[in-house]
């Protein structure tokens, strides 16, 4: 992806670069930059930190999911059955 | 029973060729949770999500016998159950019917909640509705995906997996994670408030109607 260098980034830069702020993908320079837009821009920051609390709503939820009692007695008896079958 | 595994690395196999390693036990037992969350996602229930597993667990059991030391067993085992799950997928005669989820547009779920009432300001202004959506709503989200894009948001969401790390286990080529997640992500939104919808849920608490 080609992207001119951000000096004082607008809002649709900033919005472009919502999702690799989110997952930390940016270089320390382009955090600092947006980070400073969005202290001065209410709009950008408000959509940034509802994305920011869907990702994590959405990982909380999922991180609720409980595995069947059995599963690794029967992993094992899968494994066993390969052993014999091997 | 399975004990606790020591390590997430393989140590060098001294089992019989086509055998499996009885190292691979321990292995797998430290994977099999979070595992088995990835493939209640992708399956159409949790009978399915153990059959997934256990197939997945007889593909390592024949592939499990070579892993170089270095091997990140769980990546490497998400990988055969990610691929377990596409194959029975393409033979499969239900397709998840994806509608216009890629049409998607940006925010949906921001500007649909400040819409209806639901918060878009504070701390964790998503948080009420997804409470009252749940786990199993979520999950249920994800299923509704088209399959490339449930595995991608599943690793993603679920398996918390980095691009790189998405890109190993879907044998994708290096920076196309990045695109196809951003996509997957607003059909998720989409997904969420197609359920939030049906449900009644449009209707925030105490919101306007």
């Amino acid at each position: 992806m080609t992207t001119r260098r951000l000096d004082r980034p607008t809002c649709e830069e900033t919005f472009r670069r919502l999702d690799d702020y989110l997952d930390r993908r940016l270089s320390p320079e382009e955090t600092r930059l947006i980070e400073e837009h969005l202290h001065l821009c209410d709009a950008c920051s408000r959509e940034f930190v509802f994305e920011a609390s869907v990702i994590e709503a959405v990982r909380e939820k999922l991180r609720r999911v409980a595995a069947p009692p059995d599963l690794i007695a029967r992993i094992s008896a899968q494994i066993q059955g390969e052993r014999a079958d091997g | 029973m399975l004990e606790s595994p020591q390590s997430a690395t393989v140590r060098p196999s001294a089992s019989t060729p086509g055998r499996p390693d009885p190292a691979l036990e321990t292995l797998l037992a430290g994977v099999a949770e979070s595992a088995y969350g990835v493939a209640l996602c992708l399956a159409d229930g949790e009978a399915t999500a153990v059959e997934y597993l256990l197939r997945a667990v007889a593909g390592a059991c024949r592939d499990g016998t070579g892993l170089a030391a270095d091997t990140d067993v769980r990546l490497w085992f998400l990988g055969i159950l990610t691929r377990e799950h596409l194959v029975a997928e393409r033979r499969g005669p239900e397709q998840a019917d994806s509608g216009d989820l890629d049409d998607t547009p940006d925010l949906l779920l921001y500007a649909r909640s400040a819409a209806v009432g639901w918060p878009t300001a504070g701390e964790h202004p998503a948080a009420e509705l997804l409470e009252c959506l749940g786990t199993e709503r979520v999950v249920t989200a994800l299923r509704r995906l088209p399959a490339d894009y449930r595995v991608l948001c599943t690793l993603y969401f679920m398996a918390d997996l980095s691009y790189e790390e998405i890109a190993r286990v879907m044998e994708y080529p290096a920076g196309t994670v990045r695109g196809r997640l951003r996509r997957a992500r607003k059909m998720l939104q989409k997904s969420l408030w197609r359920i939030a919808e049906a449900e009644g849920m449009t209707h925030a608490p105490g919101g306007a109607p």
